[in-house]
């Protein structure tokens, strides 16, 4: 009994931990939800107040002259980034855990998916710093002003191609660092595939590439769509890469795919010092509330993608 | 996962992990007496980093690190005690002196703030711009260099048809308080609607960046042609070497000055003996023919009740040290950074000031 005692107090402590988590935040960040209310959402204007003026009482709530809290510029820049990094990394995670599965001689294979395995043990800072050292130049020199002679007639694909800190580099920044779960989850679930389907497609006359793309893919959706989901899990709380591609635009929405963009990870981490000069304090409990839509967006992707696994199941279960 | 190392690797690896973990703590409890943590502005840090070692050769008891990581930060972690010293080109707000009434306010040294831009063929001149301008600039009212009022100012310059990036501190920042100063100082509409602050909401400009202090702002506009930013003058180095352009901006008296030694101490000699014995003043837009606009004390902020005698002592030898003549204010390290002396009238309010803390 004691060990299963135990047993259930370690497994416990798992979920026990993430509810702990959100019922922080919440409580932490009630005295700001409260004032906020809904516009803190739909707001397009995060004003701090004037931080050297004497603090006033609204509603019987002290606080700054000029302080209004609202985020949905944070919630469009890491909806947005997510979305083109998930564009950019759903293709080549695919396209490369197909590869290293079929196309690759045995040797060779390993070291190479090592190298991609690899890819996702790099710390996001150093993706940060490569971002803003070599991307940033490259992308503001020569790609966006091609891209712009080429697709400028796309609604937001036209000049000006700015700085090269953006809403394009923070995708493709982010697209890298989750492109090693699509492709490594993938090319296991593809290797584990037992060998009588490919000999059963092969006996039809299926090609190498007809056999994985259309009979051993389509039983893999649900690997797949769980693959996406840690994905995006991971792209919409990146927040040192994106902090130093992005360009941290304050209150704006992007214009143009080039334009800068602030999102709500990488917010909170730059404005947390800034923050702790709000004498009533309201100040970094919007920052709890800001991190508490964060987790409720994260939640809501996660239970999103459950639902239509749960779709998948028993179709999958009928044709095995 | 695909290495299947032999078993006596894991335990070296093992060992090693121990060895370290160990070495970690020694050396941690080792150290614990006779440390300072020095955080905060980053207009500052050139200073303290020229400061430190000169100062442990004489006082090798004591250990002083460093950090920059923006006046907002310095002021919040003296604050709430993590660091002895926060350093901080802002004084602390009414309120947040209302608040924590043990905190003070002390001038190390008279610091200044330079406008720097890029425009490709035209670094080497020395662009006349007036607060009203850069007020404009950052509202996103001025959004081309060829503006006519840009254009106004600086007649015989051939100003290109280019959009104007403008830069800002996303951190806390000293260097942000004294620039909105000087922009609240001479544009009355910049006063009303966003006024000064270590960090205020900067007015939405398209293609306007974000930068963290002020070596990301020295990189910021050195990768981004055509922006214009607000930097330290102790970085007055890295911009030379960058090849990138330093403004001239209008004074009180109309005048158009850029930050030089004469400039600051003219702007200072006007506003030193206003300084009240809490040393909390501002000293933009002093006047002045020949005054230098931007000019502010570098503060340390201290916690006047220390956490313990020791660190008490430890950092009123190391401010009277950097006060003095012939310490930190000495005209070797004051040289280094374009920095200014402190005044003997500022430095005896200091002294005062110093002798409240205690452990």
């Amino acid at each position: 009994m004691k060990f299963r005692t135990l047993l259930a107090t370690l497994g416990g402590m798992v979920p026990a931990s993430m509810v702990a988590v959100l019922a922080f935040l919440a409580i932490y960040a009630w005295p700001a939800i409260d004032y906020n209310g809904v516009s803190f959402l739909g707001g397009m204007h995060w004003n701090l107040g004037s931080l050297y003026a004497d603090p006033v009482s609204v509603g019987g709530v002290d606080i700054l002259p000029g302080a209004s809290y609202g985020i949905f510029f944070l919630i469009v820049g890491t909806l947005l980034s997510t979305l083109i990094a998930l564009l950019l990394a759903v293709p080549i995670g695919v396209g490369a855990a197909i590869f290293l599965a079929e196309a690759v001689p045995p040797r060779p294979r390993l070291w190479l998916s090592f190298l991609v395995e690899l890819l996702a043990a790099i710390p996001s800072v150093v993706f940060g710093l490569w971002g803003y050292a070599a991307v940033v130049p490259l992308m503001a020199h020569y790609v966006f002003p091609a891209m712009a002679d080429t697709l400028g007639w796309l609604p937001g694909f036209g000049e000006p191609t700015g700085s090269g800190f953006g809403l394009l580099t923070s995708g493709i920044v982010l697209s890298l660092m989750i492109v090693p779960l699509i492709a490594a989850t993938l090319r296991d679930a593809i290797d584990s595939q037992p060998a009588a389907v490919r000999e059963s497609a092969a006996a039809l006359g299926a090609t190498r590439f007809e056999t994985v793309w259309r009979v051993i893919l389509p039983g893999l959706r649900s690997v797949l769509i769980g693959a996406c989901v840690l994905a995006t899990g991971r792209a919409l709380g990146e927040t040192m890469a994106v902090l130093m591609v992005s360009g941290n635009a304050l209150n704006t929405l992007p214009q143009t795919i080039y334009a800068p963009i602030s999102t709500m990870a990488a917010f909170i981490a730059s404005q947390l010092d800034s923050a702790l000069q709000d004498p009533t304090g309201l100040a970094v409990r919007s920052l709890a509330e800001i991190a508490l839509v964060l987790c409720i967006i994260s939640i809501a992707v996660n239970a999103v993608a459950r639902l239509i696994l749960a779709g998948f199941d028993p179709r999958h279960r009928r044709n095995a | 996962m695909y290495m299947g190392r032999p078993r006596r690797w894991s335990k070296l690896a093992l060992l090693g992990v121990a060895a370290l973990g160990l070495a970690t703590v020694g050396g941690a409890s080792a150290a614990e007496s006779g440390r300072l943590l020095e955080t905060g502005s980053s207009l500052l840090y050139p200073l303290f980093n020229i400061w430190v070692p000169v100062y442990t050769k004489t006082y090798p008891g004591v250990q002083i690190t460093t950090q920059s990581t923006g006046s907002g930060t310095g002021i919040s972690e003296s604050v709430s005690g993590l660091a002895q010293i926060g350093a901080s080109d802002a004084y602390l707000s009414n309120a947040l002196e209302k608040q924590h009434p043990e905190m003070l306010n002390i001038p190390l040294a008279i610091s200044s703030q330079m406008v720097n831009y890029n425009l490709p063929g035209l670094n080497n001149e020395h662009l006349k711009l007036s607060g009203p301008v850069l007020a404009g600039i950052y509202q996103g009212k001025i959004t081309k260099w060829n503006d006519p009022e840009i254009a106004k100012l600086n007649p015989s310059v051939k100003l290109p048809d280019n959009t104007i990036v403008p830069v800002h501190r996303t951190d806390g920042s000293g260097d942000t308080f004294i620039f909105t100063q000087y922009l609240s100082d001479t544009t009355p509409d910049w006063a009303k609607s966003i006024a000064y602050g270590t960090t205020i909401s900067w007015p939405s400009v398209n293609g306007g960046l974000g930068a963290e202090g002020n070596q990301g702002m020295v990189n910021t506009v050195n990768q981004t042609p055509y922006s214009i930013a607000y930097i330290g003058i102790s970085f007055k180095g890295p911009i030379a070497q960058d090849k990138l352009g330093e403004a001239m901006l209008e004074n009180r008296a109309g005048k158009f000055v850029l930050p030089t030694n004469a400039t600051v101490q003219s702007a200072a000699n006007a506003m030193v003996a206003k300084t009240p014995k809490d040393e909390r003043i501002s000293l933009i837009f002093a006047p002045g023919a020949d005054s230098y606009p931007i000019i502010n004390y570098e503060y340390a902020i201290i916690k006047s009740t220390q956490s313990d005698v020791q660190s008490a002592q430890d950092l009123k030898t190391f401010l009277r040290w950097a006060l003095s003549g012939t310490g930190g204010n000495a005209a070797s390290f004051m040289h280094q950074v374009s920095f200014v002396p402190l005044p003997a009238s500022v430095r005896k309010l200091s002294d005062a000031q110093i002798a409240k803390i205690s452990g």
